[in-house]
């Protein structure tokens, strides 16, 4: 197991977004983290990160306790974290971008860095072209793909992508989750957030589905795709919601 | 127990220990000490007002104290005025400079405002020293007069005090009376969130305006009391940006937002230096570590410090308990255990809803630079109904709740409320027309009381102004004691009842939102706008919150929400809009569109073309 | 209209705006870098000047080397102020760090008078008193060496963000803390070596300015309102708007000065700085901020 995430509780201010999250992610596996807007995912996230303390709970990665931690430290011990809405430098170039990306990794050999970046200008060869334009002249779909790429010049074994689908043309969408896939392939973990369930599930090996800060579900891929719960979760379709209908109906006389 | 008599023994024993004061101070250096104090402290009184009720930052307070000094003074030594006219030119003429620097600066705030403020205050006292024909420039303004009083010339230091002190009671009495008003409460509202006071009925364009003038006013006045007591001379170099700094030090020592801080502060920092004389040259550094220090460790100044002191907490209960409103908060407990604890009707207008069209929207949108965030959307809200607006993250539904309230002015369309067309109109004035709000990361003024929340809810259906506020006629205390009514009924239906003098932030999650509820329905509004109701509520509260909204509905208020929690949506609504892309893709019954496969998709996730799996 | 006059007069501009634009400059990368109007800038140039004054005129310190001790003791006083008046209120609202700097303000000022006396002091020129000709036109050196060294300072600076990496680093600290931190830069330290570089600024600005004018313990107070205004102009939180808007404003002053009214010299920066705050308040170069629903 390489993350270990155990009844973590985290709170922002007076309210309680997560009340006991649980959930593991085995090397080599792309994970996905499902769930309706306010669910608790990016929350999820930016616990593992370490830019929310959670008021209970344990973090392991790799067998060490992250719990806690500054990000600082975190982004060293080896998780990269790609945030929700890309946010790259925008008064920076591509290349700046992704060279910042390498920023933890403090002792490897200059010829290991560049060795990447030659990696990701494979994986991204639009990134190789721009690589002199400034952060804000980018696309929408141009910088989901810079910031990719500046979380794998990390070096990280564990890649943690918050809805990079948000925002984007279709097209783009599938070609983000090509590439995930192909990274994947490559050999980096993956937890990926995303509100596509649909798309997430087509190349994630397991999935968890929250709800209202709490896991659900879990389960491979193959079984959330056919799940009818896994609707009811999203478009609150649940047998208790519509009794509950029914029954009001009832009550107040309508048809 | 506290009675009637005893709240007006307080403030008595104080006025005739202020007025006695002068007897036992016999060095007419400290008496010139005093005087310069108090003018110090209506000038604080008055920055109090702009930043402590209002919260805007005024850099400028000690030009408006030199153009009250200085019209006066000019008046009374070239014109020939007697002094007490001198004394309404101060405070008009500053309160018109107020007015000057209030326009201009409407759409700032923060370090912006600061600085057009300095620049403002710069630039006066630059004139003041170049207008060398009115002013005399650099060489100030000798021998002004003093006040007389039939033949008795006020010019000890000892007498002019008299006026001194009476002018400082009197406008503290104002600043006191103005906090705890319809006015205060709007200033304050704006302070506390600009934006959830223009939603709730305020004119916030008049009222900071309204602040500026008045402040404004305060400095002059002060600037006066300076000209005519103390050493009847006045020069450019007193009224500094420098000098500014020092009345805002005063205002935050005393503690922000408090009259009598301000005061106290004024005072401190003028007898202080003399006491500390000892110091000499590094008095100034010791002043500046200190202001330093206050920041850090006492950044509610002295007002803070004493409110939080046990002995203070338990009398300012005491001295509360005997407030009006304390009395009518106590009588209407009493009033409904009395009646076996049935609440009283909730006095909304009941509008039999007979299903015709409340709200019409017509092609709706709005653009942001490139960025189609509304795109064209129609759509109706039928009077009675309770109608949900729903789609994926980014398709509109707040943009056009903040449309419909104002926020934002729609790039094209129509917004139509009950026949009146009301696109593109000011927040207040559409409250005023009916309309009410909350706000997804809730709005609430966190400072002030649950009670002075819902108070301010009624703003658009009351209407004591600046005069009435201060001198607080009879029909003043009857309309006040009308929307206290009210505000305890309403908050009686939400479920606060007994939480009226709590402080709105001290509130749990659930309950803020419920008193922003509460807030919004005293307005009377036709149509109710909530935006994510429910976010952070845990089940049990959300079930509540459904309760609420039927009992709202029944009393023929029609509710269209925002929601993305999808089992209230389905649990509530009458009628449900999706959206998604700044578009209408779906509308109908909860079970219409649960089953409509737009929608699912639009939710769910696009069905995806067989390229990915197949690199499995 | 004379021309000598008037190239005379844009030199002295451009010397007065490379200073407005070099305690600009110190305003905007603090404010970039964590959200903070700093009241005590202008006081980043005073108290070089006085300290440089210190050391050549009582201890006799050749120029060259005064440059240098100055420059390091305003890395670590910037250090020391960012821990100080910065650090302990870094979560509050705006208005305690706004009058704790201006208490931090008042309190060098005062420093100042009481450890150098209220007098104004001369400090001696690193150029000579002759004036150049340059163009057909006499002109101060010392406006020449201002300029120069301004563009010279600019230059490194360009040079430091372009293309060393901690300039990167600290760029992209003021562009996005947050990400920053999730790549493992070290915010903390970013946010401390700007305050010191931008203490150096102000020692830059101060040993420039100082044999133009007389040092006085005030010489900051309008230095730092007209640099400000400068930022405003240029488009707050710009920095080519802060270098541009402190030029712009230098040569301004001097004109309108010279040809409607020298009495209100001051009043220009102010004059101008209402009018771009209604009209355009985003500046040159800033965009426009509007708060979320």
């Amino acid at each position: 197991m390489m993350l270990d995430v155990k009844e973590i509780e985290t709170w922002y201010g007076a309210i309680q977004a997560l009340k006991g999250i649980s959930l593991d992610v085995n090397q080599g596996e792309i994970v996905s983290l499902l769930g309706a807007n306010g669910a608790g995912k990016s929350t999820t996230i930016k616990t593992i990160t370490g830019l929310l303390a959670p008021a209970k709970g344990r973090i392991e990665f790799m067998g060490q306790v992250i719990t806690g931690k500054e990000p600082e430290d975190i982004a060293e011990i080896g998780i990269a974290c790609v945030p929700e809405g890309r946010r790259i430098f925008p008064g920076l170039t591509v290349l700046d971008n992704l060279m910042l990306g390498a920023t933890p990794r403090k002792n490897a050999p200059q010829a290991d860095i560049q060795k990447d970046l030659g990696r990701v200008y494979e994986i991204f060869p639009q990134l190789k072209e721009s690589r002199k334009r400034l952060g804000w002249t980018l696309s929408g779909g141009q910088q989901q793909m810079l910031a990719i790429g500046r979380g794998l010049m990390s070096g990280s074994k564990l890649l943690l992508l918050d809805e990079p689908s948000l925002g984007l043309a279709p097209v783009l969408v599938q070609e983000v989750f090509r590439v995930i896939k192909e990274i994947n392939g490559m050999g980096t973990t993956i937890l990926l957030v995303e509100q596509n369930a649909r798309m997430a599930l087509l190349i994630t090996h397991r999935g968890f589905v929250l709800e209202t800060g709490k896991v659900m579900l879990t389960d491979t891929a193959a079984n959330l795709l056919s799940n009818e719960e896994m609707k009811a979760h999203y478009l609150g379709a649940h047998a208790h919601v519509k009794e509950a209908r029914q029954r009001r109906r009832s009550e107040r006389g309508r048809v | 127990m506290t009675t009637r008599l005893n709240r007006l023994l307080v403030p008595a024993v104080l006025v005739v220990a202020v007025l006695i004061l002068p007897r036992l101070v016999t060095s007419n250096y400290w008496m010139n000490l005093i005087n310069l104090s108090i003018s110090l402290a209506v000038a604080c009184l008055g920055l109090n007002i702009v930043l402590g009720y209002a919260g805007q930052l005024s850099l400028a307070q000690a030009a408006f104290w030199g153009v009250g000094a200085y019209t006066s003074a000019i008046l009374t030594t070239q014109f020939g005025l007697p002094v007490w006219a001198g004394m309404f030119a101060a405070f008009f003429v500053a309160a018109f400079f107020g007015i000057l620097l209030g326009i201009p600066t409407l759409k700032l705030s923060g370090h912006y405002l600061a600085m057009a403020t300095i620049g403002f205050g710069i630039i006066l006292q630059l004139i003041l020293v170049n207008a060398i024909w009115l002013t005399k420039g650099s060489d100030g303004i000798t021998q002004i007069p003093s006040p007389w009083i039939g033949s008795f010339e006020l010019k000890a230091p000892g007498d002019f005090y008299y006026v001194a002190a009476v002018s400082l009671i009197l406008f503290t009495w104002g600043a006191i009376h103005l906090k705890d008003s319809r006015v205060g409460r709007a200033l304050m509202a704006i302070r506390e969130n600009e934006m959830a006071a223009g939603t709730a009925g305020v004119d916030t364009t008049y009222y900071k305006i309204l602040a500026f003038t008045l402040s404004a006013g305060y400095a002059g006045f002060g600037g006066w009391l300076f000209a005519h007591s103390c050493s009847h001379y006045i020069s450019p170099d007193t009224f500094s940006f420098e000098q500014s700094v020092i009345m805002l030090v005063m205002a935050v020592l005393g503690g922000n937002g408090s009259a009598i801080g301000s005061i106290v502060g004024a005072t401190l920092l003028t007898l202080l230096p003399e006491m500390l004389r000892f110091l000499k040259d590094s008095y100034m550094m010791f002043y500046a570590a200190g202001i330093v220090a206050i920041m850090i460790f006492m950044p509610s100044g002295i007002a803070g410090l004493v409110k939080s002191m046990p002995v203070s907490l338990r009398l300012r209960a005491w001295w509360n308990a005997g407030s009006t409103a304390a009395r009518q908060v106590a009588s209407a407990a009493a009033a409904r255990e009395n009646s076996g604890g049935k609440p009283n009707a909730f006095s909304i207008e009941d509008c039999t809803g007979s299903g015709e069209v409340l709200l019409s929207v017509k092609g709706l949108a709005k653009h942001f630079g490139g960025l189609k965030a509304v795109d064209g959307v129609d759509m109706e809200v039928r009077r009675g109904e309770i109608q949900a607006l729903i789609g994926p993250n980014g398709s509109g539904k707040t943009t056009i709740l903040n449309m419909l309230s104002g926020l934002y002015v729609p790039t094209s369309g129509e917004i139509a409320l009950d026949g009146a067309v009301v696109t593109g109109q000011k927040p207040h004035v559409i409250t005023a027309h009916g309309v009410a709000r909350t706000f997804q990361n809730i709005r609430l003024f966190g400072e002030l009381t649950v009670l002075d929340n819902v108070l301010i809810g009624q703003h658009s259906r009351s209407k004591a102004g600046l005069v009435a506020s201060i001198f607080r006629p009879g029909s003043q205390r009857t309309e006040e004691a009308a929307l206290r009514l009210k505000a305890l009924e309403a908050l009686e239906f939400v479920g606060l009842r007994g939480k009226e003098f709590a402080e709105a932030k001290s509130l749990p999650y659930g309950r803020q939102r419920v008193l922003e509820l509460a807030r919004a329905l005293v307005s009377d509004p036709k149509l109710l706008l909530l935006d994510e109701p429910a976010a952070g509520l845990n089940a049990a509260e959300t079930e509540a919150l459904v309760e609420l909204l039927f009992q709202i509905r029944d009393r023929g208020i029609t509710i269209l929400l925002v929601e993305h929690d999808m089992s209230l949506v389905m649990n509530v609504s009458d009628h449900i809009t999706v959206l998604n892309f700044g578009k209408k893709i779906a509308e109908g019954s909860a079970d219409e569109v649960e089953h409509n496969q737009e929608v699912i998709d639009a939710y769910l996730g696009m069905e995806v073309a067989t390229e990915v799996s197949n690199d499995a | 209209m004379d021309w000598s006059t008037n190239l005379q007069m844009i030199a002295a501009g451009l010397a007065m705006g490379s200073i407005y634009a070099l305690v600009a400059l110190g305003f905007v990368l603090i404010f970039n870098a964590v959200n903070v109007v700093n009241f005590a800038q202008g006081e980043f140039a005073m108290v070089p000047a006085f300290v440089t004054v210190w050391l050549m005129s009582s201890l006799n310190i050749p120029f060259a080397l005064t440059c240098v001790i100055a420059v390091i003791f305003m890395g670590v006083f910037g250090i020391v102020f960012q821990r100080i008046a910065y650090y302990p209120l870094r979560h509050r609202s705006f208005l305690p760090v706004v009058i704790s700097t201006i208490g931090v303000g008042i309190f060098l000022k005062n420093g100042a008078q009481i450890i150098f006396g209220a007098e104004p002091l001369s400090m001696p020129r690193p150029t000579s008193a002759t004036a150049l000709k340059m163009l057909g036109v006499f002109v101060d050196p010392q406006y020449v060496v201002v300029i120069l060294c301004t563009l010279a300072l600019l230059g490194f600076q360009y040079f430091f963000f372009e293309k060393t990496m901690l300039g990167k680093k600290m760029l992209a600290t003021a562009q996005d803390k947050e990400m920053a931190r999730l790549l493992g830069i070290p915010v903390a330290k970013m946010i401390a070596i700007t305050f010191a570089y931008s203490s150096i600024l102000g020692a830059a600005a101060g040993i420039l300015v100082g044999p133009i004018f007389f040092v006085t313990k005030d010489m900051g107070a309008m230095l730092g309102l007209k640099a400000f205004c400068s930022a405003i102009l240029g488009g707050f939180g710009s920095v080519p708007g802060a270098i541009m808007g402190g030029i712009f404003l230098g040569v301004i002053e001097v004109f309108a000065s010279y040809y409607i009214s020298s009495a209100y010299r001051d009043a220009f920066a102010f004059i101008i700085l209402i009018l771009v705050l209604l009209l355009r308040p985003q500046g040159f170069f800033g965009e426009k901020i509007a708060e979320k629903a």
